[in-house]
């Protein structure tokens, strides 16, 4: 029972977790992704897509360039041309909203949802799937979410012990020494959002791909949101922002269980995930601090 | 000072070189599946201006627009991003339906003020807890309200379906399950249309066009929002806290204060985005009734670069966008979604123009000041 409702802990916060780790490497390089909303979305959709035609593999790959498509606009935007970094996440919000509802009905004659397609094939760990009270965390399980996991290590390990993730936090943290220094403030700020544009498609494509089986609008409902409010949570750590994202995941496994009881009404269940997300946020568990230039576009003296 | 001018005029025109821009890229999708945009442009200019009732039905669209875009502009100009409009208006919306119904027998020049005055009161209560965050948690406030938006959803959809939902009201005909709604608005609460008025100018709308007072209230609201900011003491508070809230302080300015009341003035206002659909064309509220105003409305506080008068401008631009979309899916078969996509590229653009353009204005600024 209780592995049972970690394993679907963990196949709720699967997509919580990738875009969260995405809003690290955007953050932790000093811009906030707001449009990870956005991306997800047009992540889930082309997914859906690739995977529709071609099958699965093709279908993460076509998501994860969408998605970085999206991402290299709200590059261009925010890094380049210095707008207010909030305002282009919900300008491309809007837009990846209409573009995925155009595409549907142009590719699929339905706006709000694809036919059903082929995930991956699930895998199991042989041996210790024999084991009772292991085997729903063991069996069964999608590819996606040993690479999701996979990438928590492999993100700390970049953003703390590599010279890129250095170089990165340095331009989080102080553009203008970063600069002095000569490194090239507006590349890195660039790969942090392209990044997070791959990760964000793959949490989209987990959503239509892996986890339903179908692209639905509005499949994500504030996922890129709460992933936000995950790696604040987590203090801006990969790690950290693991933990976070499988609260959220729990609260939302929780809430299906509590449904079927139906002591509460469900609509105040649905709300479980976004409460939270405002209970954490008010700081009411923890503090927590940005990287110091999170948020703040850098301006190079005008000649 | 024809130096003034000048700078001016690259202001204005750098919302028109965004639109164009969004034009061209609409082209481009428009042509990719096999549409000739120029015919598409010409089908939405002519579907949606050509007759005198499209007009009014895009100056009805406008309406909830107008309040959602001025809402999210006074929270703006005091550096605060509302993007609980949404919540704020289905809240004060759901209030609004819920003073209709239950008050009777009040006359109408109680009633219907009443009802307003309850639904810009639901969008202040649903504003107290994002700027409460904001100013003693240090919460940022564009995800609290995004996350308030959610739980308004759930709380609405509860409200309706399982607590006050009508009862008694008949079925459809032909239609098996009764409407999950409220029950009907009294009469002394709705929203008069502007038909007999127009009418004494010799302009008959037909009975399907739901252009009522909310329009000219509307645009009203505009203009006092226009003298708050610009001719008043607090409009000056909000414009220095909003610009640099260090500064603010130095000079004596209260920014917790200050961005507490512009916020609570963005719920008040965003509260009303809803009336003119509920008052005048549903007379109920249902579990459909229409969402997104409150993200359309940042794109039109957007578009309109904040100002009142912009705002009105680029509501009547998407209330035009929305009609011509109708014509264009009837009579072009293009999806109607072509047009977010436009609006989407539309934002964008313009605040990328219009960063460029002021940076470039403040550059040749100072050269000129160097030359003396």
């Amino acid at each position: 029972m209780v592995s049972e409702l970690l394993a679907s802990a963990i196949r709720m916060g699967l997509p919580v977790l990738l875009a969260a780790l995405g809003a690290v490497y955007s953050e932790r390089g000093g811009v906030v992704n707001i449009g990870l909303e956005g991306m997800m979305i047009t992540g889930s959709f082309w997914g859906a897509v690739g995977a529709y035609y071609w099958g699965p593999l093709a279908g993460m790959a076509l998501a994860v360039t969408a998605a970085v498509v999206m991402a290299l606009i709200h590059a261009v935007v925010t890094v380049t041309f210095r707008v207010d970094q909030i305002v282009s996440g919900v300008a491309l919000n809007i837009l990846a909203y209409g573009a995925a509802r155009f595409c549907s009905i142009t590719l699929f004659q339905k706006a709000t949802m694809s036919p059903h397609v082929q995930g991956f094939e699930p895998i199991s760990v042989p041996g210790l799937d024999q084991i009772p009270w292991l085997r729903p965390l063991v069996s069964n399980v999608s590819p996606l979410v040993v690479v999701g996991f996979l990438l928590v290590p492999l993100s700390y390990w970049v953003i703390e012990k590599t010279v890129f993730g250095l170089r990165l936090r340095a331009v989080g943290e102080n553009p203008l020494a970063a600069d002095t220094l000569g490194l090239k403030v507006y590349h890195l700020r660039y790969s942090g959002v392209l990044l997070s544009g791959v990760l964000a498609g793959l949490a989209g494509a987990y959503l239509s791909v892996e986890h339903t089986g179908m692209y639905v609008e509005g499949m994500t409902q504030g996922k890129g949101y709460i992933a936000l409010a995950a790696m604040i949570f987590g203090n801006w750590s990969p790690v950290g922002a693991m933990w976070a994202a499988l609260l959220f995941g729990l609260a939302e496994s929780l809430s299906f269980r509590v449904v079927q009881s139906a002591v509460v009404p469900y609509q105040f269940i649905k709300m479980i995930p976004y409460a939270l997300t405002l209970v954490v946020l008010a700081g009411v568990l923890k503090r927590t601090t940005p990287p110091a230039a999170d948020g703040i576009p850098y301006e190079r003296e005008e000649a | 000072m024809r130096r003034g001018y000048r700078y001016l005029a690259l202001e204005l025109a750098s919302p028109l070189v965004a639109i164009g821009f969004a034009v061209l890229v609409g082209a481009v999708v428009m042509a990719a599946i096999g549409k000739n945009p120029v015919e598409v442009y010409r089908t939405m200019f002519v579907f949606a201006l050509r007759r005198l009732d499209s007009v009014a039905i895009i100056l009805f669209g406008a309406t909830p627009l107008i309040f959602s875009g001025l809402a999210v502009a006074v929270s703006f100009r005091a550096g605060l991003f509302n993007i609980g409009v949404e919540g704020q208006y289905l809240i004060g919306t759901f209030l609004a339906a819920l003073a209709g119904f239950a008050l009777k027998g009040l006359p109408s020049f109680v009633h219907l003020p009443l009802v307003i005055a309850v639904a810009a009161l639901g969008g202040v209560l649903w504003a107290l807890l994002p700027v409460y965050l904001k100013v003693r948690r240090g919460v940022h406030e564009v995800i609290s309200t995004i996350m308030l938006n959610y739980i308004a959803f759930s709380l609405i959809h509860y409200l309706i379906a399982d607590v006050f939902m009508d009862k008694q009201q008949g079925l459809m005909p032909g239609v098996g399950n009764p409407l999950i709604r409220l029950p009907r608005i009294a009469p002394s609460a709705l929203m008069p249309r502007m038909h007999g008025f127009l009418s004494l100018f010799g302009v008959d709308l037909p009975n399907h066009v739901y252009l009522n007072w909310f329009f000219p209230l509307a645009l009203l609201l505009a203009g006092a929002v226009h003298y708050l900011i610009w001719r008043t003491p607090f409009g000056y508070e909000l414009r220095a806290v909003g610009h640099n809230p260090a500064a603010a302080e130095a000079a004596g300015i209260h920014p917790a204060s200050v961005c507490t009341k512009a916020f609570l003035l963005s719920g008040l206002i965003a509260g009303m985005t809803g009336l003119s659909d509920l008052l005048s064309y549903f007379g109920y509220m249902d579990l459909d009734f229409p969402k997104g105003y409150g993200f359309t409305g940042i794109a039109v506080a957007l578009m309109g670069k904040n100002s009142p008068l912009g705002i009105v401008l680029a509501a009547l631009l998407f209330g035009f966008l929305n009609r011509g979309a109708e014509g264009v899916q009837a009579f072009a078969g293009v999806p109607m979604d072509t047009v977010v996509i436009l609006q989407g590229v539309m934002i964008l653009s313009i605040v990328v123009a219009s960063a460029v353009m002021s940076r470039y204005i403040r550059r040749q600024e100072r050269k000129e000041a160097l030359q003396g």
